[in-house]
């Protein structure tokens, strides 16, 4: 490639962001590139600086072709992108939102060369060891490569992507006592588990059989405290049954204990506290709504129901794996449970919590993300997850050191999350994510009834959250408690009865 | 207060004092009683009301001059006189000054309404910040946030003590932690086979002390203390002077020392005669603690068991003489994974024997007695089976008493090249097994069982258990995984130790190990389900628990 054909510079502008490219080639996009800086013009328009000769040389030669050169020179607006008195800004948050949606768009219209410059730019302003926006935005780029690689509308990213095989992410399988350890780090979790174990044990008063079904992606990483205050309650331990959805592990965090294992300990943890446990597993899928687990439970409770059985459903941010599309219909329609459903196809998610219903649980306890990542449409999902997920980027600083294990870990599980939002269509995509309002609704319709947490469980969620770091809060919204981070709707947790 | 000062009149506009002639306190009596019982004021003080910006004001009285501020309007006067201002002290007036108490200004607590008015202006001024402020007095340790300075020092000088320690050597702070990771831990698995193991013992009080929480404000469970409990009927046994006991050390290593918890050696432990010193130079770049240690006055079984890429280390035997207490020294220094260390000492002139276990680059076992030093390689089968006097060595190459019982200037032992050297442990203990399982005489090893466990990491399980051929009494086991992932550093850790004897001896140095009851047969069998064979009560039984080797440990190690 000759000189004339760089991109011609007329005159690159002092003072602007000067991100000399990233040592660590590991994490480069474009690895070998010898960019030296990047400036915005006043204008709007994004030019390339390269030093040397090397800037494109990046590219494959038959990669080279794609680049269109002659567009180089033209003024590109973009909407929304700060203009030369901003630029002071250009790290912030809201800049990288802006170019992530642009490269998102950039990316859905096919446009390589747009999606190309956005990226390194992207790439240069947002280290993926960088602070915490610059790690969330790393995550976003590269869901967005991955989509791109996926898509194929992109040969030149496709190409990139597939000569940086490190963009998967790849996601620690945790022991069940560094499970344990990592959930209880931050009140993401716990916040849930406090909540749902204080209704849940005030539910069951009185009963003394008791079966709960925990749906919870944090394998029944709850039910150890909640077997420890049944077992002290008043009137003595009852007998507990705990099922649990057998799903594919294929959701992070992962675990490599069998559920046989994970059952046999909690079964040997209920001993040694005085109380009988009899632990299920199910085999059952989130993709189809648990209709095994259902089928189960009806036959369940149809023998139990009437002798007296308290039935606890808590269902622990599990419960966004189910698809909420409209269902195409079941090749195997025998083995669908729903079969009552009526008229207008509705989705499985709607199906299930009618289901769930039809059980008569004694209470169910709903705890999930507070966030909308359901939209169809990816820049909708971009923001909405952007706009989301830097919250456990901002929080992870207050409770593990940079470069830990456990953050590396952590931030896995953010990019994981990250990825299947934006990179992943259809059944893949299971980070499904609904609103609070969402859910309340989803509920209501399936004649559930909202019950309040008492003000002694209120306290306890504060206590816990006193453990932890001071940007944590509680809100309490109607009959629901939110946690908060700095203000932020992070989790919430809600308790219904049948209505 | 040192000096009694009346601010009231040089409150700013946003106090308001109003009087207290209609207020309905409860009985005098009970505020004299109770000095700090909270809003029972005097009905004559004067109430006063401040507001949050003046009640949190450090200092209030401002110097027009310099600004420097005041918390006294009489130490503002003093200092006026350095700028030659004009000045006044208040004296101290021979009337009684009039009582003051304060409400919180915040509306909705219940100390704002004047008949709960609090009696000084620190304490309402604590209590504000308590309830209503904001807590920025972080502890370090735990993270609990104070709004209050000196409470937040106050809990600085406590935090740590009350905490909760699970068998396995971590230690949490908070209860909620501390019982989900006792489900999950191992430990609790092995205390619970230790328990239907021994069905004759009913609920044993002591699996049920060390299992049950304590309150927040005992002293923590510990392996140590379970191992307190536990080594009672070594005690009583040891008066019966014809018991063997056992020495035993163990090192715990694990990569993150945030979790693994230092112990020193139990100083509780003091079994039989008299407790051997136990000396333990660890060169470890993780953390180590040494459990226990028994000794016992017939005859001595040292046996140690190495696991560990790089293990050097000098045993010293237990003194011939007969009530002395044995010492053993452990020098190790371990570049990774773990090293376990289990010896049973004592003093008799009957045998000895001393049994060491090398898993890592090189395996070796051997228990070699001193006098006949016969010994038996498993490995050959043909020397597998003897008597039950022969003591039982386990071994790729055994080496003589003299390289094992080195003396305390031994500091490096050279590993006895194998005899198979291609034979992994894995392999080796596996084998040693089957010959365990396939002896017809009771007295020697009697099985080697791998327990796998589905972790991936480097994660090892050994138990061992010692025979007597004189019949006399005790075996001692010895199981310990460590943690040697380099990528978590919070692996549990397992240890268990099995001991049989024929006087219903139980020990259970780490306090997660299998207590055998007066049965033996009862034996290991909950504990080791990979091993054939039952127990013989009429002898003991040398079980292996072992772990499992990934193949990346046994390539690592091989």
């Amino acid at each position: 490639m000759t000189k004339s054909q760089l991109p011609h510079i007329d005159k690159p502008l002092a003072g602007y962001p000067h991100m000399p490219p990233k040592s660590n080639p590991k994490h480069e996009i474009i690895t070998k590139a010898e960019l030296s800086k990047f400036s915005i013009f006043p204008n709007c328009t994004i030019i390339w600086c390269v030093a040397g000769r090397g800037g494109l040389s990046l590219y494959s030669p038959k990669l080279c072709g794609s680049f269109p050169n002659n567009k180089i020179h033209q003024a590109r607006p973009w909407p929304g992108f700060p203009t030369s008195k901003g630029l002071a800004s250009f790290g912030d948050a809201n800049c990288m939102e802006q170019l992530l949606v642009h490269c998102a768009n950039a990316i859905e219209s096919n446009d390589a060369t747009l999606a190309q410059q956005i990226l390194w730019v992207l790439n240069n302003i947002a280290p993926p060891d960088g602070d915490s926006n610059q790690r969330l935005t790393s995550a976003f780029l590269r869901a967005l490569i991955v989509r791109a690689a996926k898509s194929g509308s992109c040969k030149m990213l496709a190409a990139m992507a597939n000569a940086h095989r490190n963009l998967s992410v790849e996601t620690h399988t945790f022991s069940v006592i560094e499970l344990a350890n990592f959930v209880d780090l931050t009140p993401w979790h716990r916040f849930g588990f406090t909540t749902a174990n204080a209704a849940i044990l005030e539910a069951v008063e009185g009963y003394s059989v008791i079966h709960i079904v925990d749906l919870s992606s944090t394998y029944c990483m709850q039910i150890p405290t909640l077997i420890d205050a049944i077992a002290n309650r008043f009137e003595g331990p009852p007998l507990v049954k705990l099922t649990v959805p057998g799903v594919p592990k294929d959701v992070p965090p992962l675990l490599d204990l069998t559920y046989e294992e994970l059952g046999s300990k909690l079964v040997n943890f209920a001993r040694s506290r005085n109380v009988m446990l009899e632990f299920r597993a199910v085999p059952s899928t989130h993709a189809d709504g648990f209709a095994s687990l259902i089928d189960q439970l009806r036959l369940q409770h149809l023998v139990y129901a009437e002798a007296g059985e308290a039935l606890v459903i808590n269902c622990h941010m599990m419960l966004h794996y189910i698809p909420e599309e409209t269902s195409s219909p079941l090749p195997n329609t025998n083995s669908n449970p729903y079969t009552f459903q009526p008229t207008s196809n509705p989705s499985l998610r709607t199906m299930f919590l009618k289901a769930l219903r039809g059980l008569n649980p004694t209470i169910a306890i709903l705890v999930d993300e507070d966030a909308d990542l359901t939209s169809n449409n990816l820049v909708c999902r971009l923001r909405s997850a952007f706009n989301y997920l830097w919250i456990p980027y901002d929080t992870v600083d207050t409770f593990l050191p940079i470069g830990s294990k456990q953050r590396q870990w952590y931030e896995a599980n953010i990019r994981w999350k990250v990825e299947n939002v934006i990179a992943h269509e259809g059944l893949q995509r299971v980070e499904r994510v609904e609103s609070k309002s969402r859910w309340v609704q989803r509920m209501r319709n399936a004649e559930f009834r909202g019950v309040s947490f008492g003000d002694e469980m209120v306290s306890e969620v504060k206590t816990m959250l006193d453990e932890h770091a001071a940007g944590w809060g509680l809100k309490k919204e109607d009959d629901d408690l939110v946690l908060t981070w700095k203000g932020h709707n992070v989790v919430f947790a809600t308790a219904w009865v049948p209505g | 207060m040192p000096v009694e000062v009346d601010n009231s009149s040089t409150v700013s506009g946003e106090a308001s004092v109003s009087s207290t002639g209609n207020q309905n306190p409860p009985p005098k009596s009970t505020v004299k009683k109770k000095r700090n019982l909270p809003g029972m004021p005097d009905p004559d003080a004067e109430v006063i009301a401040l507001s949050p910006t003046t009640l949190l004001a450090t200092n209030r009285f401002v110097c027009e001059i310099c600004n420097k501020g005041f918390q006294r309007d009489q130490n503002l006067q003093l200092h006026r006189r350095g700028h030659n201002l004009p000045w006044k002290l208040r004296q101290r007036s021979s009337k009684e000054v009039k009582k003051k108490v304060y409400v919180c200004p915040e509306p909705t607590c219940v100390h704002h309404d004047p008949s709960r008015a609090l009696g000084d202006l620190t304490g309402i001024k604590k209590h504000f910040c308590r309830k209503h402020g904001e807590k920025k007095w972080k502890c370090d340790k735990c993270s609990k946030k104070y709004a209050v300075q000196s409470d937040w020092k106050a809990h600085s000088k406590i935090c740590g003590t009350r905490e909760y320690k699970c068998d396995c050597g971590t230690v949490f702070s908070r209860r909620d932690s501390f019982i989900t990771h006792r489900a999950f831990c191992d430990a609790l698995a092995v205390e619970s086979a230790k328990t239907q193991t021994n069905p004759s013992s009913e609920p044993d009080p002591k699996v049920q002390a060390a299992d049950s929480l304590p309150p927040p404000a005992s002293p923590p469970v510990s392996a140590p203390s379970a191992v307190t409990s536990s080594d009672m009927p070594i005690q009583s046994s040891g008066k019966a002077h014809n018991l063997r006991i056992l020495y035993l050390v163990s090192f715990v290593l694990a990569e993150d020392p945030s979790i693994v918890v230092e112990k020193a050696p139990a100083p509780a432990l003091a079994p039989a005669p008299a407790p051997p010193p136990p000396s333990l130079n660890g060169s470890c770049s993780t953390s180590a603690s040494l459990i226990s240690s028994g000794c016992s006055s017939n005859s001595g079984v040292f046996s140690s068991l190495f696991t560990s890429s790089t293990v050097s280390a000098s045993i010293r035997p237990p003194q011939p003489l007969a009530p002395a207490p044995p010492s053993a020294g452990l020098n190790g220094s371990c570049s990774g994974s773990i090293s376990l260390v289990s010896s049973g000492a004592s003093n008799s002139s009957s045998s000895g024997v001393f049994a060491s276990l090398f898993a890592s680059s090189t395996v070796s076992a051997s228990i070699q007695p001193p006098q006949p030093p016969a010994l038996t390689n498993l490995i050959r089968a043909d020397l597998a089976p003897s008597t039950s006097i022969e003591p039982i060595s386990l071994c790729l190459s055994t080496s003589h008493g003299s390289s094992i019982f080195g003396t305390a200037g031994q500091k490096h032992r050279q590993h006895a090249p194998s005899l198979q050297p291609a034979m992994s442990a894995t392999a080796l203990l596996q084998k040693a097994a089957q010959m365990g399982a396939a002896a017809s005489n009771a007295s020697l090893l009697r099985g080697l069982g791998i327990v796998s466990s589905s972790a991936p990491q480097e994660n090892l399980q050994w138990g061992q258990a010692q025979v007597d051929p004189d019949n006399a009494s005790i075996a001692a086991g010895v199981g310990l995984a460590l943690p040697c992932d380099g990528s978590s550093g919070l692996k549990e850790l397992m240890m268990g130790t099995p001991v049989f004897g024929p006087k219903q001896t139980t020990l259970d140095f780490l306090g997660l190990g299998v207590a055998a009851g007066g049965n033996p047969n009862a034996g290991l069998s909950a504990l080791i389900p990979s091993i054939g064979g039952g127990f013989d009560a009429a002898t003991a039984a040398a079980s292996f628990r072992g772990g499992d080797y990934t193949d990346k440990d046994i390539g690592r190690s091989s």
